[in-house]
């Protein structure tokens, strides 16, 4: 990084716990407004219990819909948490200590979007879900049927959901002891229980990084196998035939990936307007995200390149049928072409410039562009893909969403919203320890006349 | 270890120009009794002629097992140059010097072109035959472009790393004037600009071969294995193919490593850190083998159609199985329960020992899916395989065409060793500029520079 | 008490279609319908594309205008061996039972519609509303048959409560279940008028659909064929393709 604006910790301290201890005047309107949006999607779901399923678009071929195209969207961006957390920290990226915090947080609050937006929601029997999420019910003396996909993805979800949350804690501890030290009364209360009683001691601190360390390595695998279970939820099947493939795990992880990466910058972007902590998130480290994504985009872009080329290797006509659907048959060709113009060939080329690596908007606006584009294209997954135009013309059909599906759906996106807002009110969106910490290793070496950051290794 | 840069420089040009003992030529004497061993199995087998496709299923996992290992070992200098790491550096050339090994693989590749049928034969392929206007042996085509680009791009990286050090090397040594290994280092003279090209050079080009070992390995994997197993459709097995290849290509690296500190007495410079920095990429590939295997398998597994019950039966659980097991394990099992453990991980026998296991792993997985492959070949046509074939065992003329293809290799890269210095001084050199030992409250560190 | 392991051989029941006798009048439809309590199918049912028919002919035109001919083929659920439709309900609400049938457990169901996804033959149908009859027809509705309420999947189960009723009348009775007798035949089978669909024991040699499968599928000159073969679900019904000397050949459709 070129910058080296040293802060003294006094400074960190005043400028991150801003939201916390003092709140700017935008913040109650916005979460309003989330909550609003939150609560007239929860009552179309109440009109959807009461009436039943039918009250969505859902029809006879395509039985999945848009809740389940979210339900994909959002695991795909739940993946960027720990894509920055786990795997930077790993690998000792220093830049990406500021935006951990808020990958992590939008982590979990996705994943409870993810929950919302397809299992709870979905189902035909919501009532009866639980049997089926939770399923204790030793009454009926049958266990769940470990054979179904549907059953390693609540069981993926849930661990997913129970370790990145686990992380976010870990990684909160000595910022709520930070923010104990700073208030008073039953507010220090209750950081006090939930600072664990962290002092700083030198075996606190080790303890806590061994721990982040540690949910880092495992909560990997777990990170890889929930959208790989989710990927299976299409690949296992043989009925619609364009899903059977072997290439979906990895071709939805590194979607995922690509969504996710995208939607952590544009949260930064976010935050560098919203709360100008341009000293903590610079346009270095926008910088460097954005370099990241040309890889993880291009590589997408090769399992999408595989996916499409085994699918006409095979020359079967269903499989032909489905990709026809998908690129010549009005409307899915509109949202074909706009889905790969919004999710590789606009942003990529555009990153390639430093210029607009290094500006704010357009940052925001080609990441906006990636989510647009991959929303897309789980959509011209699932939808066209049930379709089924293959033998059986009597069950030809095509599905649109009903107002019903688009609220719960919005509600979805204002879940998230509503939950980084309140997040940020009660707790640092960026570590202060973590940057504190990348300060102290902060170091520089003269080599002749110039001068190289460097960074201090054991 | 010396502590200067100039040190280092002369240390490491004297090590290089310090006579070979005569173990070194004994060695190369086996070796090349071996090769020629191969040789005359290759002409042993060449009497069957090459229409029999089946009995040439030992062969062409031979060539592709050459070239997975030494294509992906470049990789490991490349992806780390990337990532700038500064540990990589002293095993940069060890496994560049792979590109050399990958030029004698094309020798292998020669009689490919007579093995794989043309696409007449009816079979399913990528190239949409007898649909599109193309020639029948494009594949055949495609895949000599690809491997000649693919080590065309090595070696010329293998090159701009070289330039410096044989400029070193010129300068050091009573080389004459007007020789080849004189004219190699290309009126070198270190300006800025000259390093500025050289390392530009090398970052596109990397990111070249990185492109095209996907591509050359996605043709291998596809028109010389897969498309021969009538109804084997699996889009995530040329990915598999090219993950395989650097898994290999790590491995390879590491046992190439421990001789080179062994034998070439190294052991400043091929430390703990390199192993354990390697041992933890394979540990890492081991997974992803996994990864990528069971996403395969579930998928072909669960659909369960009659097509893919028996490509699942060829290469898994039917005459091969216990090849696949063994594959299963050496690649994925021992890796994972032995690289998970600190103290094997930084240690020098440790990931030795489980590259060991991993090389001869990927050797019985190349086996099992070439030789499946191949024993299918008069099926090629057809919807989905009629019936799955008993084991085919090797030959006395395959065994002798194994020993003899490795024999060659490891031959090829000792001479290269004799010619080219094998741990790279520029870079050692440049480490000597970013390192720095400094005080940290009571401790002592090292700061590390990162350039932009 | 009469139990299971007294009698020699459980059934495996199955069909046999014989598509050429088909003429596609949809009299077993409309025996489906009333047998199974399956709500009426109204014209906004169709819009919405959600028609609730265990049964259903499917109608094909061959040929150009003046030349045209109707090819009609019944479709129901293949009660499959390897059904697809089973392993990946996550909640056990369909399953094979022991005479072959693919059977639906209502109770169980909740609704995930991953089973519906998964069926290449498209025969399982969700109740996206609460069913409902008009007044004159509540009195019709059979009351050996589940009403199913809205958010489950049901299908074609080969009139299981049918199956039932004879063999607990012939236990009682001590007779054995005849071949094709009309009270163990479903609904669809009596209604053909045209003996288009046959239906029985595959396990009992004697019985009509065992003899038709030995003739149609094992000889070379045989019209037998699975819907579907090459996807390897081992459907229990066999359809017989049509005789026509102008046909170019068979298919699935």
């Amino acid at each position: 990084m070129q910058e080296h604006t040293q802060l003294t910790q006094r400074q960190i301290n005043e400028d991150l716990l801003d939201t916390v201890l003092s709140t700017p005047r935008w913040w109650l309107p916005a979460t309003l407004v989330a909550i609003l949006v939150f609560l007239i999607g929860a009552s179309a779901f109440g009109y959807m219990l009461n009436k039943g399923v039918g009250v969505t678009g859902l029809n006879r071929p395509v039985f999945w819909g848009f809740f389940m195209v979210n339900f994909v969207f959002w695991i795909g961006i739940s993946h960027a948490g720990i894509m920055i957390s786990a795997i930077l920290r790993l690998t000792q990226a220093e830049w990406r200590r500021p935006v951990t915090r808020a990958a992590e947080v939008m982590t979990v609050f996705s994943l409870m979007s993810a929950l919302m937006a397809a299992p709870l929601v979905h189902v035909g029997r919501p009532w009866r879900a639980d049997l089926w999420v939770f399923p204790y019910d030793f009454a009926r003396g049958i266990w769940v049927n470990i054979r179904s996909p549907f059953i390693w993805d609540p069981s993926a979800v849930m661990t997913y959901l129970t370790a990145s949350t686990l992380f976010v804690l870990v990684c909160l501890i000595p910022d709520l002891a930070v923010i104990r030290d700073r208030t008073k009364g039953w507010v220090r209360a209750i950081y006090s229980i939930l600072s664990l009683g962290f002092r700083g001691t030198p075996r606190q601190w080790k303890l806590q990084t061994v721990a982040g360390i540690l949910l880092s390595a495992l909560v990997l695998p777990v990170f890889v196998s929930v959208h790989s279970i989710v990927s299976w939820d299409f690949a296992a099947q043989i009925g619609p035939e364009a899903w059977h493939s072997t290439i979906f795990a990895p071709y939805f992880i590194i979607g995922a990936i690509h969504s996710g990466v995208s939607a952590v910058a544009t949260l930064m972007v976010i935050m560098m307007w919203v709360f100008k902590w341009d000293k903590y998130i610079t346009r270095d480290h926008l910088d460097s995200i954005a370099r990241l994504l040309i890889i993880v985009a291009t590589t997408w872009f090769f399992f999408f390149f595989l996916e499409w080329v085994f699918a006409l290797y095979t020359l079967e006509d269903p499989e032909i049928a489905m990709r026809d659907l998908q690129v010549f048959q009005w409307p899915w060709s509109g949202m074909f072409i706009v889905f790969l113009i919004t999710a590789y060939f606009f942003p990529v080329p555009m990153w390639l410039f430093k210029k607009v690596r290094r500006s704010l908007f357009w940052m925001f606006v080609t990441t906006i562009a990636v989510n647009i584009g991959m929303w897309l294209e789980r959509f011209l997954i699932i939808v066209p893909g049930l379709m089924r135009r293959g033998h059986f013309i009597f069950d030809w059909g095509s599905y649109h969403p009903s107002i019903i599906e688009i609220l719960m759906v919005a509600a979805t996106f204002a879940w998230v919203i509503l939950g980084m807002l309140l997040f940020t009110k009660v707790f640092p969106l960026i570590p202060l320890f973590d940057v504190k910490e990348g300060m102290v290793f902060r170091d520089e070496i003269k080599i002749g006349r110039r001068t190289i950051p460097a960074s201090i290794r054991e | 270890m010396v502590d200067s840069r100039d040190a280092v420089q002369k240390y490491l040009i004297g090590r290089h120009l310090e006579p070979r003992g005569s173990r070194f030529f004994i060695v190369s004497i086996i070796l090349s009794v071996l090769t020629i061993a191969g040789i005359v199995g290759f002409v042993l087998r060449f009497q069957d002629g090459f229409g029999q496709g089946d009995l040439w299923g030992y062969y062409v996992a031979l060539f592709a097992f050459i070239f997975a290992a030494a294509g992906g070992a470049p990789m490991v200098a490349i992806s780390t140059r990337i990532a700038k790491a500064h540990w990589p550096r002293s095993i940069s050339r060890i496994s560049e010097l792979f590109s050399i090994v990958s030029l004698f693989g094309i020798i292998l590749f020669i009689p490919m072109i007579w093995i794989l049928p043309d696409m007449e034969d009816g079979r399913r392929t990528l190239w949409f035959f007898g649909k599109l206007n193309v020639p029948s042996n494009l594949p055949h085509i495609l895949t000599t472009l690809g491997l000649v680009s693919l080590v065309l791009t090595g070696l010329f990286i293998l090159w701009l790393s070289l330039m410096p050090d044989i400029r070193f090397l010129r300068d050091m040594s009573n080389t004459k004037k007007g020789s080849w290994l004189y004219n190699l280092s290309a009126g070198w003279i270190g300006s800025s600009r000259q390093w500025f090209m050289q390392r530009h050079r090398i970052g596109i080009l990397g990111a070249f071969y990185f492109m095209t070992l996907i591509f050359v390995h996605f043709l291998i994997a596809v028109d010389f294995s897969m498309t021969l197993v009538p109804g084997w459709i699996d889009a995530l097995y040329p990915v598999t193919q090219a993950h395989n290849s650097l898994q290999v290509g790590v491995a390879t690296v590491v046992l190439t490593m421990f001789a080179v500190r062994y034998f070439g007495h190294y052991q400043d410079y091929l430390t703990i850190d390199q192993f354990r920095g390697l041992g933890k990429l394979m540990f890492a590939l081991s997974l992803l083998w996994f990864w990528f295997w069971f996403s395969s398998f579930i998928v072909l597994w669960y659909g369960a159609k009659p097509s893919e019950k028996s490509v699942l039966e060829l290469l898994m659980t039917g005459p091969y199985i216990w090849v696949f097991i063994a594959a299963f394990v050496l690649l994925f099992v021992v890796p994972l329960f032995t690289m998970i453990w600190n103290p094997l991980r930084r240690s020098i026998w440790g990931p030795t020992i489980i590259a060991g296991c991993v090389f001869i792993g990927a050797i019985l997985d190349k086996i099992r899916i070439y030789v499946a492959s191949y024993s299918v070949i008069d099926q090629a046509g057809l919807h989905e395989i009629e019936h799955v074939p008993s084991t085919i065992w090797p030959g006395f003329a395959d065994i002798l065409i194994w020993i003899g293809g490795l024999a060659g290799c490891v031959l090829v890269y000792m001479l290269a060793t004799r010619i080219l210095p094998v741990i790279n001084i520029w870079e050692q050199k440049e480490l000597k500029l970013y390192q720095v030992h400094k005080k940290f409250h009571r401790i002592e560190v090292q700061v590390l520079g990162k350039p932009e | 008490m009469v139990t299971t392991q007294e009698k020699k051989t459980e059934e495996k029941w199955g069909m046999v279609i014989d598509v050429d006798k088909c003429i596609g009048c949809q009299a077993c439809v409309v025996a489906c319908q009333s047998e199974n309590n399956i709500p009426v199918n109204e014209e906004e049912h169709f819009n919405q594309r959600r028609p609730i028919q265990w049964i259903r002919v499917e109608r094909y035109w061959e040929g150009e205008f003046p030349d045209v001919k109707a090819r009609f083929i019944p479709i129901m659920c293949q009660h499959c061996d390897n059904a697809p439709c089973e392993p990946v309900c996550p909640v056990f609400a369909t399953y094979h039972n022991s005479q072959g049938l693919n059977v639906q457990v209502y109770n169980r169901c909740i609704g995930t519609r991953f089973c519906a996804n998964n069926c290449p033959y498209h025969v399982r149908f969700f109740n996206f509303w609460e069913p409902s009859w008009p007044e004159s027809l509540k009195n019709q509705l059979n009351p050996d048959v589940t009403v199913r309420s809205r958010g489950i999947m049901e299908k074609c189960t080969f009139c299981i409560q049918r199956i039932r009723r004879t063999e607990r009348e012939s236990g009682r009775d001590g007779n054995e279940l005849k071949d094709g007798d009309r009270a163990l035949n479903t609904a669809c089978v009596n209604a053909c008028p045209t003996d288009t669909l046959v239906f029985g024991d595959f396990n009992n040699p004697e019985s009509r659909v065992s003899k038709l499968r030995k003739k149609e599928m094992d000889d070379h000159h045989g019209r037998g064929y699975k819907m579907l073969d090459e996807l390897g679900t081992s459907p229990n019904v066999i359809y017989l393709k049509k005789v026509d000397k102008e046909a170019k050949e068979s298919s699935t459709h």
